[in-house]
């Protein structure tokens, strides 16, 4: 009883704190928060693998400031994106759309990932109890040798 | 003079590996043992070709002999002499040596561990294998990437030297190597399983013959991966250690496998299950080492290190489909072998528990290798341009990270076979406590977010889980009357000592990818600007002129106290200035600083400065990790000191009774 009230009340706790630490400030997202979000998953146009967000690279340093004047001008997130995918194409943004080829590369671990854990359960889940293995008479001699010394 | 040593060396490796090869095959046809201990001496003759062209290597370019293509493209008489020596791995021909000396290395090092057995024929299948392994390098040498090709035309009288990148910090005199040991080092337990496949030994005997290697293989790959992350921290200048680029997937995904594979193996070897698996985490490590130098030395994908196009790129792809179909097969051939007689007893116990972790390790191996193939798929499939980059891998991967945390902190509290809910409260109450006042203490310190709060929380749990299995290691220890020191020692033990250093890279990761601020600062010489409760001074600019590179360094004072000298280098056959970082490293934050733009006429620098906490933790938990592999490789803690050393060794884990191995049974 007391062991399920130790648990239970570590359980209580973590959820409480995980519940406040993971509230963000409320409101909506200041204009500095924008930038920074939409340049993180922009990417650097003439440096590899890096986000726009990152690199001091002077292009950028440009996409940065394309970013702020176009939040500035009150464009949502999806429209100054559109408008750099328009620029620079579709591979300027650092993650593929959930739509069309790029859904794939999204959907095809979540469908792997259910397949490997409901394959987990059934293995775990799956309790045989085997008849006991083959036992060869040169096994069995050996135990009779051990027993009998 | 160079060059015809170098060919011939070469052709000698060749050569003897051929050979051996034959001999060894024809001394297993005709069951003749004096054959196969001939064919085991070719070893050294492979070696002995190996280490020759190296030296060619290494005089040419300390000679400076631009008579030699790979000289002529990568050297320079201005290059430094530490840059001259590591120019050998600087690009696709050099490093293509270095793999072949490093592979021939560890083939000789088997052959001398395995000479009392030489006759066995899973020894000599295995260095058939290997040396099947190191006919394709130095093929590859003779063929398609050979580093002595003459240049065409006239002799230039200097060259480019190094990529500015890679002449620009020390840590690319180990980095590749250590790499490269990790790598290089997976063919050893690879031609192990297949000649466990070739000879339908399929027990558990190669596996323990092998876990030493396997051990000490990831502990290279381990160690090369982090310096990998420091070098990249050190000279890029962007202020991360990982961005998820192609060459950092390809070192990391057999990395995951290798560490499934660790962890599975011990399933293994106590219960005898989980033998295909096993064998195709083994196959696929070793296939992946080869995919990721296809990948990255083919300039099939784009990325900082793909420093060239070559035709070598088709040969690599060869051999990786060779080596999956052959291994492929072989499983396929010897299935009815290996079906596992045992099984799992419960959901909640060690095997259950290392399942779940293999589980975790493929689908996050199948996630980075999904990421960093896409683009080249979608590209190849309907002509789609499109990027696959960090914000992509960190979203996928991060529940799975959180899983493994989870899983580390739990599996070494498990007992084999069966937990009870007693032994769970009792072993894991405190740990769980340990996590969870860490997140509390976390929020009330003002820390925000899920994602770092639940890896410092699990982090800490798993942590503490380790750092009770070393305590209760110590106490055997001593109630055993052995020194404490002991303790550490030992496969499990030094694997909680890993577990330390993981523990330690994660928080590291989730704090200063989380936590990080950056700013880019106008100055003039004297100003000052504050960032994240750090204070730079911005004093003013030197230039240096040497030989082989002008250097603009830029005097910031941190927090009033030491100066730091961020740089920008213009290299003479460069067009891009490179810029060197520099760090302010400390236990709870670092301040790395960058010169983006030199002073202009009015004396104004650009100052890039990125606060980020806990980056030093990274490299402790790497070293960590290394120290841990170390321990872990090291015999166990003898359970029964009155048995003699001549007896094969018995693996335990604390709280087990050691299981003897057939050969003590009938003795």
């Amino acid at each position: 009883m007391t062991r399920r009230l130790t648990w239970g009340l570590l359980g209580l706790v973590l959820v409480v704190a995980l519940g406040v630490g993971s509230r963000g400030e409320s409101g909506p997202p200041t204009e500095d928060q924008r930038v920074r979000q939409i340049t993180s998953v922009v990417r650097c146009p003439t440096c590899r693998g890096l986000s726009a967000g990152q690199s001091d690279a002077p292009s950028a340093e440009s996409i940065r400031d394309e970013v702020r004047r176009r939040v500035q001008a009150g464009e949502t997130d999806a429209q100054v994106k559109g408008y750099l995918v328009s620029r620079y194409g579709e591979d300027i943004l650092l993650q593929p759309k959930t739509e069309g080829v790029g859904l794939v590369v999204w959907a095809l671990p979540l469908i792997g990932a259910t397949v490997a854990v409901g394959g987990l359960a059934v293995v775990l889940r799956r309790r045989r109890v085997r008849p006991g293995s083959k036992v060869s008479d040169a096994d069995k001699a050996l135990v009779e040798e051990a027993l009998r010394s | 003079m160079s060059a015809v040593l170098g060919t011939a060396a070469v052709a000698l490796g060749l050569a003897a590996a051929v050979l051996g090869m034959a001999t060894l095959a024809l001394g297993l046809r005709q069951r003749n043992p004096g054959m196969l201990r001939a064919g085991q001496r070719y070893v050294w003759l492979v070696l002995a070709g190996a280490v020759l062209a190296t030296v060619a290597m290494q005089y040419a370019l300390l000679s400076h002999d631009f008579s030699l293509e790979y000289v002529a493209n990568n050297g320079s008489r201005s290059t430094p002499l530490l840059y001259t020596v590591t120019t050998m791995w600087s690009a696709l021909e050099g490093s293509i040596l270095l793999w072949a000396l490093v592979l021939a290395g560890y083939i000789a090092v088997m052959a001398r561990h395995f000479r009392s057995r030489a006759t066995d024929p899973i020894v000599a299948w295995a260095t058939i294998v290997a040396l099947a392994v190191a006919v394709f390098f130095f093929g590859l040498m003779a063929g398609p990437a050979n580093p002595f090709r003459l240049v065409a035309g006239a002799i230039p009288l200097d060259g480019p030297g190094p990529n500015p990148l890679l002449q620009n910090h020390p840590l690319v005199a180990f980095h590749p190597p250590m790499l490269y040991l990790g790598y290089v080092g997976f063919t050893i337990p690879f031609a192990f399983a297949l000649a466990a496949l070739i000879t339908g030994r399929l027990g558990e005997g190669w596996l323990v013959e092998t876990r030493r290697w396997t051990l000490f293989a990831w502990g290279f790959l381990t160690v090369g991966i982090v310096l990998g992350a420091w070098w990249s921290y050190e000279v890029l200048g962007w202020g991360g250690y990982w961005a998820w680029d192609p060459v950092e997937n390809a070192s990391f995904l057999p990395w995951l496998t290798a560490t499934a594979y660790v962890h599975s193996v011990m399933v293994q070897e106590r219960r005898a299950m989980l033998r295909v698996w096993n064998l195709s985490l083994l196959v696929a490590t070793f296939s992946l080492t080869i995919l990721g130098t296809f990948l990255t030395r083919s300039g099939v994908l784009d990325s900082v290190h793909a420093f060239t196009e070559s035709p070598i790129g088709p040969a690599i792809l060869a051999f990786f489909v060779l080596v999956v179909a052959v291994s492929l097969v072989l499983i396929g051939w010897r299935g009815d072998k290996l079906r596992s007689p045992g099984s799992i007893d419960a959901p909640v116990s060690r095997e259950a528990a290392f399942l779940a972790n293999n589980v975790a390790f493929a689908a996050f191996a199948f996630v980075v290798l999904l990421g960093t193939v896409f683009p080249l798929l979608a590209e190849a499939i309907n002509g789609d341009q499109l990027s696959v980059g960090a914000p992509y891998f960190n979203r996928m991967t991060a529940p799975i990270g959180f899983t493994l945390l989870f899983l580390m902190a739990v599996a070494p509290a498990l007992p084999w076979r069966k937990a009870s809910t007693e032994t769970l409260h009792h072993r894991l109450l405190w740990p769980a406590w340990a996590g969870t006042l860490t997140v509390v203490a976390c929020v009330a310190w003002g820390l925000r977010g899920l994602g770092p709060l639940l890896a410092f929380g699990l982090a800490a749990f798993a942590g503490v889980a380790a750092l009770r299995q070393l305590g209760l290691s110590v106490r055997a220890a001593r109630r055993s009357g052995q020194p404490t020191w002991r303790a550490l020692f030992g496969r499990s033990n030094g694997g909680m000592v890993v577990h330390l250093g993981v523990v330690l890279v994660a928080v590291g990761f989730a704090a200063s990818s989380s936590y990080g601020h950056r700013a880019q600062f106008r100055l003039a010489p004297g100003e000052s600007a504050d960032l994240a409760g750090h204070s730079v001074t911005y004093l003013g600019t030197t230039v240096e002129e040497r030989a082989n590179k002008k250097t603009t360094s830029a005097q910031v004072r941190v927090n009033g106290g030491k100066v730091y000298e961020p740089a920008l280098h213009q290299f003479p056959f460069g067009s891009q200035a490179i810029g060197s970082p520099s760090v302010r490293t400390g236990p709870l934050s670092d301040v790395y600083l960058t010169l983006i733009v030199p002073p202009d006429a009015g004396g104004v620098a650009v100052i890039g400065v990125n606060v980020q906490p806990l980056v030093a933790w990274l490299w402790t938990g790497g070293t960590v990790m290394g120290f841990g592999t170390f321990l872990a490789a090291w015999p166990g803690r003898p359970r029964r000191p009155s048995k003699s050393d001549s007896e094969p060794e018995v693996v335990t884990t604390p709280g087990d009774t050691p299981r003897p191995e057939p050969a003590t049974v009938s003795s």
